[in-house]
């Protein structure tokens, strides 16, 4: 492909696909950090322990993890079409993007809330911290770190997702590839969108773990 | 009245198998102003105890008073705002990783609701008391564990509380930063009037601050007193076992006449044994000695080997009792 049509094509790639990986990771945070402290409050160990919502989530959450991310996005088409109005381009690829996410989110989250110390949550208890208070004074600011690394790996997986939705209808560089590179067997448009994606994937690594260090406190200078 | 009585508490974990009864039947009082220990082997209970007074365990049975209040019947409310003055704190120390000292101290007076200026001037007083103001800006990481439990020990200061409770406070540290931790709490409870509960395996650290000792062996209380009593006449087979922790073994105590002399506390800058032999113009044979050295007083035990002449047994025996030693003649096999 020519140069002057390849540039446009591919700006456009990388702007369908920021938006994508964006708004699908905040809505997905939306539902997942919600989702996240509920199972580890009332896991067995938690600070309010109970059994039935605790099992409930638990196995919401592994069900929408074991579902195939392609799957998942035909099985949901029709709620698609109610939310975005249509079942194919950037904005509708968001509904499946925010469902197939919010589960691993929660399970990221979950994983570094329970990271923190308990003699410090329990130390908070015997000052007489109420349970809101436990939560954003001390589980999530000490967790901190663990969950910047986590957002930063889930935006990944999302960046993946949001690819791999172009065969399907999506947009964005995963769609890109797939209508030129294998469709219309245009071996240089596949690979500069593989190039591009490892570049997205890698600005948002380097962001990511960037933040997470220099707001890291535990570390000796 | 006491200010903190435990009633006939109990605790029960129940397992999938098996259940354990932490705590049976303990009872308990403690006077405002107090610095009691209670001491035991690991696994004793000392920890649920501990737990128990301020209501992070829930006991099974039994009741905690505090204040004159029972702790089973106030509301989670109530029980927090309660808690704000009964401070503790850990082995491990348990402070907050994210925060630097100032805010670690703050965290104890955001959480009682306490105002930004208010706790600006309080922090700077703590700083002070636990002698950290040049370390205010450090964070837990960078701090040695004596000057952490200097954190924690500002933070359970921070709203003023009538009890500390600690839990192995210095079991994670070296004797040096344990001797200093322990001299500012003696410090914090002569000068603030705060009682203070001390959770220990180490015969050092109840000897070397608490006036009041309790030994928990099994999940029940083995005995309870004042140090002196306690450690000069322990009763209980535990607190033996805790004091006298060596003397159950061989101590090669062979024939003749042998004696035990018992420091019940006796000056301990006097040396009995040395005036004994230059007085008295006599040799003795130490067999076994255990004494320790509580506030300028001796407790603990010592067994002499006495010379063949009757003569002078009997003059070492007289001599000692004189001097208000309690002598005990003792058999070969070492009791």
């Amino acid at each position: 492909m020519a140069i002057e049509k390849m540039v446009p094509l591919m700006l456009g790639g990388i702007r369908d696909t920021m938006y994508m990986t964006v708004v699908s990771t905040l809505f997905a945070y939306l539902l997942g950090f919600p989702l996240a402290i509920l199972l580890v409050l009332t896991a067995p160990k938690g600070l309010r322990p109970h059994a039935l919502v605790y099992r409930v989530l638990d196995a919401v959450v592994n069900i929408f993890r074991s579902i195939p991310f392609l799957i998942l996005m035909i099985l949901v088409i029709p709620l698609t079409r109610l939310i975005a109005g249509k079942a194919y381009g950037s904005t509708a690829t968001i509904v499946p993007l925010v469902i197939a996410a919010a589960p691993y989110v929660a399970r990221m989250i979950e994983s570094s809330l329970l990271e923190v110390d308990p003699g410090v949550i329990e130390a908070a208890q015997s000052m007489g911290a109420s349970i809101p208070a436990i939560i954003l004074k001390v589980i999530i600011p000490e967790a901190k770190t663990s969950l910047i690394v986590g957002a930063t790996i889930s935006s990944g997986t999302i960046l993946g997702y949001s690819a791999m939705s172009g065969a399907i209808g999506g947009g964005g560089l995963g769609q890109i590839a797939i209508s030129y590179g294998y469709n219309r067997y245009q071996t240089d448009v596949l690979l500069v969108t593989v190039v591009l994606l490892v570049i997205l994937m890698q600005i948002i690594q380097a962001i990511g773990m960037y933040i997470s260090r220099k707001t890291d406190k535990r570390i000796r200078e | 009245m006491p200010l903190i009585e435990l009633k006939h508490l109990t605790k029960t974990f129940k397992g999938k198998t098996q259940t354990v009864e932490a705590l049976r039947d303990i009872n308990l009082e403690i006077n405002q102003g107090d610095i009691y220990g209670i001491i035991g082997m690991s696994g004793a209970g000392k920890s649920t105890l501990v737990r128990c007074i301020n209501f992070l365990e829930r006991p099974t049975s039994g009741s905690v008073i505090i204040d004159g209040k029972d702790l089973s019947t106030l509301s989670q409310k109530e029980l927090r705002q309660l808690r704000q003055q009964v401070s503790m704190i850990f082995q491990h120390f348990n402070l907050l990783q994210q925060r630097d000292v100032r805010g670690n101290i703050a965290f104890a007076m955001e959480i009682a609701g306490k105002k930004k200026a208010e706790i600006d001037r309080r922090i700077d007083e703590l700083l002070e008391i636990v002698g950290l103001t040049d370390r205010q800006h450090n964070y837990p990481s960078q701090l040695s564990g004596g000057q952490q439990q200097r954190v924690a020990i500002a933070r359970a200061l921070a709203t003023n509380p009538k009890i500390i409770l600690c839990d192995e406070a210095t079991s994670a540290l070296d004797p040096t930063t344990t001797t200093s931790i322990l001299n500012l709490l003696r410090e914090i409870n002569r000068t603030l009037g705060i009682t203070i509960v001390i959770i220990t395996h180490e015969m050092s650290v109840v000897e070397s601050i608490c006036s009041h000792v309790a030994i928990i062996d099994d999940g029940a209380l083995a005995e309870v007193g004042t140090v002196e009593q306690v450690f000069s006449q322990p009763k209980s087979k535990a607190a033996k076992k805790l004091i006298f922790r060596k003397a159950g073994a061989d101590t090669g105590v062979m024939g003749d006449r042998m004696i035990r002399i018992v420091f019940e506390g006796t000056a301990s800058n006097e040396p009995y044994i040395a005036s004994l032999i230059l007085e008295c113009h006599v040799s003795v044979n130490i067999m076994y000695a255990d004494t320790r050295d509580v506030g300028g007083k001796t407790f603990g035990q010592m067994i002499l080997q006495l010379p063949e002449d009757h003569l002078q047994q009997d003059k070492i025996i007289y001599y000692l009792r004189n001097k208000g030693l309690r002598v005990e003649e003792v058999s070969s096999d070492g009791h």
